[in-house]
């Protein structure tokens, strides 16, 4: 049904931006066109776009898609919000998005380059979220922030568990060089981003690459606490055993879950003790399931993953529109 | 709306009063609690509602109008229009029910901003029975072979498919009225009318019935507003969490109890009532029901202790067979139909095939067999062949060989002395618990026991005009149809499968 609500713009005022401002809610992630949370349809009217093309790919564009974080009006426009399965109570609820002040509680040194960094929240105390989303952590000291997506499940909700890589010169990973320590306080907003478990019957595949992981173990963890009987296939796709992380907690969610199984996928070569597969992620994937109708999929990870990962699900007959995905684009 | 608009829709609301001139006691009771206010999902002074409901009027009988100038139903698929005299009846009972299931709600549900959405589907439903009625009265004056839609409601009600309609959409207006609004603004509007009204008219525009697609799109229009009501009744009773056990019972029995008859019924039309199939209808399930209702709507109310059907996995495994298994069992008794079937062939073999990988091992003996009996000089019928009549599940009122012949999960159960046919688990839990709900209806096949085959398409009046030749027919390319006395000749009497049980 149409919302029936009207806001303006200012000039040089971005969709999401306006209603924001006004008071209104658009869903939206990174607000800087990296995500694609803020994916909706332009029915009437005209835009100047930004933002990424992994995001926002030009056929969607060219379909009307937009993203109402980088699309600026230059006229009138009619847009429909309803692929972001807004409501008309968020949407006049206006931004729930909420800071967060909170502490490092510990900083580990997961693989050679990657960081878990898990975040006691203090201010407040807890955070109402959904597994598979994400927070924009602010870069102490200025105003720029960094997407992070939460490993732990939403039952942990005083806490944020972040699996960060290291890029070099990184605005906030940069810091975890031995400049940020436990104790020191943060400031974080959120949670962002639709990626999420979709109520339904059907067996899952997750695929994670790199820091990728993170969400899938929020997933996997709130299904875990809701005693989820849906066969789960994790396939954590890395190109070698030492760059595996969180395999204890991976494995202490298999004996919580017995439906769930976890495939380590290592692209070079492996130890002989390596349990697991070797190859590409979604050479193993094709091996293992030669017809996947029926199933549902997530994906988190680097976008080449993604995009060859889901070219092989539809492949083997899994629709297109139960494929989930949050694409990791490094920012820097 | 303008905040004048506003003001006034607000003080409209505010006209509820205590009459003394007749009795407002609800016709049923409820277990539930209901606030007496809550968020009003209508929203629009009456007299805007009613000048855009005339509009898509207008627009709708403005087609209607230009279809019968272009001779429109020259181009309508033989088959679709066929199926359509079992479909439309079947959906018109549906929506008369819905009439007096919201004129129930309004009585019964102390709360006036719901009121407003209920008094306004109540209208909705008139004008949607009004347009179907428009639509058959412009099949029976124009398609070439009207038999059937003449007397199609009537021939509804006394069929096994319309036993298949009352049972389930009865729940629309009988019982406690949230359970009611469970059944028809939940599951049967919000879950399945989206398969019905916007995927088959994709269907009815591939099979040459364009009036057809603009009637259900109009229709579908107004559903939004229905499925409103539904949430909006339902976040209501969600304000006390004593609700809930009552709340996710009522889902979990008219989920399966619409899976059921819906997905018999639509599968039907639109797999085996095509000559063009633009889906397959497990796809559009998986869609509109799965990723829609289930993981959408009904992911929404979880946070609240709404559960998701506990049968989802079931119905879903289900609806890969069922309709082809109801496609069968309604060609069988092809006779007994106020319809023309029409048999499969090679084409559409394929096409079943690709779509449901192990159709042919499961149907396509039957259908190259049926073709085979279809003249009358074969004196032959697929009953005969039958080793009994299949009773009808005494919840579904679908045949008892479902979800598929190799596959029927048949059960008999036992209640005060008595033993009903069901047709699943499904079916079986939902006697146990609401056994004064189904055990009263009759059985087909009991009311026709001894008869022969030729006094039971009399009875039913499933005859043309001349007396004599039957209305059902088992393909639609004959030039010889089948008459009442080939039926005599072959000598088939009716023996109630549960006869003596």
């Amino acid at each position: 049904m149409p919302l029936g609500a009207a806001y303006d713009c200012r000039d040089d005022e971005t969709l999401l931006a306006g209603a924001l401002r006004e008071g209104r809610y658009l869903r939206y992630g990174c607000r800087h066109g990296g995500c694609g949370s803020c994916r909706i349809l332009l029915v009437e009217g005209d835009v100047e776009q930004s933002g990424s093309s992994f995001a926002l790919p030009a056929s969607d564009r060219a379909d009307g898609w937009v993203l109402a974080c980088a699309s600026v009006p230059v006229e009138d426009c009619v847009v429909d919000v309803s692929a972001t399965d807004l409501t008309e109570e968020e949407f006049l609820a206006g931004d729930q998005v909420r800071g967060y002040t909170a502490e490092i509680a510990g900083i580990r040194r997961l693989t050679p380059d990657v960081r878990g960094v898990r975040l006691r929240l203090l201010d407040p105390p807890s955070m109402r979220f959904t597994a598979g989303q994400f927070v924009n952590v602010e870069v102490p000291g200025t105003s720029v922030r960094r997407a992070y997506s939460m490993a732990n499940p939403p039952s942990d909700s005083g806490y944020a568990d972040l699996v960060v890589r290291l890029l070099p010169g990184g605005a906030f990973s940069a810091l975890l060089d031995g400049r940020l320590v436990p104790g020191d306080q943060l400031r974080l907003y959120g949670p962002f981003g639709q990626l999420k478990v979709r109520l339904s019957h059907r067996p899952m595949i997750m695929v994670a690459g790199g820091s990728g992981l993170a969400p899938i173990l929020s997933m996997v963890g709130d299904l875990a606490d809701r005693r989820n009987t849906r066969q789960v296939t994790v396939f954590f796709g890395a190109r070698s055993a030492t760059d595996l992380y969180h395999l204890d907690r991976l494995r202490a969610l298999q004996d919580r879950m017995p439906c769930l199984e976890i495939v380590s996928v290592l692209s070079e070569h492996a130890p002989a003790d390596q349990a697991g597969e070797t190859g590409l992620v979604t050479d193993v994937i094709g091996r293992r399931f030669p017809r996947l109708e029926g199933y549902d999929a997530y994906l988190c990870g680097p976008p080449s993953m993604i995009d060859a990962a889901a070219a092989l699900l539809t492949a083997r007959g899994l629709r297109p529109r139960n494929i989930y995905f949050d694409a990791f684009v490094p920012t820097g | 709306m303008a905040k004048n608009l506003v003001a006034l829709h607000n003080k409209a609301k505010s006209y509820d009063w205590q009459f003394t001139v007749g009795d407002q006691s609800p016709k049923y009771p409820t277990r539930y609690t209901i606030p007496a206010t809550g968020k009003d999902p209508f929203r629009m002074l009456i007299r805007d509602y009613v000048k855009m409901e005339a509009e898509k009027d207008d627009r709708t009988h403005g087609f209607l109008d230009g279809v019968l100038r272009m001779g429109i139903a020259e181009e309508i698929q033989p088959r679709f229009m066929e199926c359509m005299k079992l479909t439309l009846p079947d959906l018109t009972n549906a929506e008369f029910q819905a009439v007096s299931a919201a004129g129930g709600l309004i009585a019964s549900v102390q709360n006036q901003e719901l009121r407003q959405g209920y008094q306004a589907q109540m209208m909705d439903e008139i004008r949607h029975t009004q347009l179907e009625m428009s639509l058959r009265d412009y099949y029976v004056k124009h398609w070439r072979d009207p038999a059937g839609w003449d007397i199609a409601q009537k021939a509804l009600y006394q069929h096994p498919g319309g036993l298949v309609s009352i049972g389930l959409f009865q729940n629309f207006n009988t019982g406690d009225p949230i359970d009611c609004i469970v059944n028809l603004n939940i599951c049967v509007e919000t879950a399945f009318t989206n398969i019905l009204l916007v995927a088959t008219p994709q269907v009815a525009v591939a099979n040459g019935d364009h009036a057809l697609a603009t009637t259900f799109l109009s229709i579908q229009s107004d559903e939004a507003r229905h499925m409103a009501n539904g949430y909006g009744s339902i976040m209501a009773v969600l304000e006390d969490e004593n609700n809930v056990p009552a709340l996710n019972r009522a889902l979990e029995r008219h989920f399966w109890h619409s899976h059921k008859a819906l997905d018999a019924l639509v599968g039907w039309q639109a797999e085996y009532g095509a000559t063009v199939r633009p889906w397959s209808y497990y796809d559009q399930w998986q869609e509109w029901v799965v990723d829609d209702f289930v993981g959408s709507f009904i992911d929404r109310l979880t946070e609240f202790g709404v559960r998701p059907p506990e049968r989802l996995a079931k119905a879903a495994e289900d609806v890969r067979w069922s309709h082809h298994t109801v496609g069968l069992a309604l060609a069988a008794m092809w006779p007994l139909n106020f319809w023309r079937s029409d048999a499969m062939r090679p084409a559409d073999f394929e096409w079943f095939e690709n779509h449901y990988p192990g159709w042919h091992d499961a149907y396509g003996g039957f259908w190259e067999a049926y073709l085979q009996m279809a003249h009358p000089s074969s004196g032959r019928l697929m009953l005969q062949e039958l080793p009994a009549l299949p009773p009808f599940c005494q919840v579904c009122q679908l045949p008892c060989v479902l979800p598929r012949l190799d596959l029927n999960e048949f059960r008999l159960v036992e209640w005060h002395g008595s033993k009903y046919a069901v047709c699943s688990e499904g079916c079986e839990w939902v006697f146990r618990n609401w056994p004064e709900a189904h055990a009263g209806r009759k059985q087909f096949w009991e009311r026709y026991h001894g008869w022969d085959l030729a006094d039971v398409i009399l009875d039913l009046g499933y005859v043309r005009p001349d007396g004599r030749t039957l209305i059902g027919q088992p393909t639609l390319d004959l030039e010889r149809l089948w008459t009442i006395e080939d039926i005599r000749a072959i000598g088939y009497e009716v023996k109630n499968p549960l006869a003596g049980l």
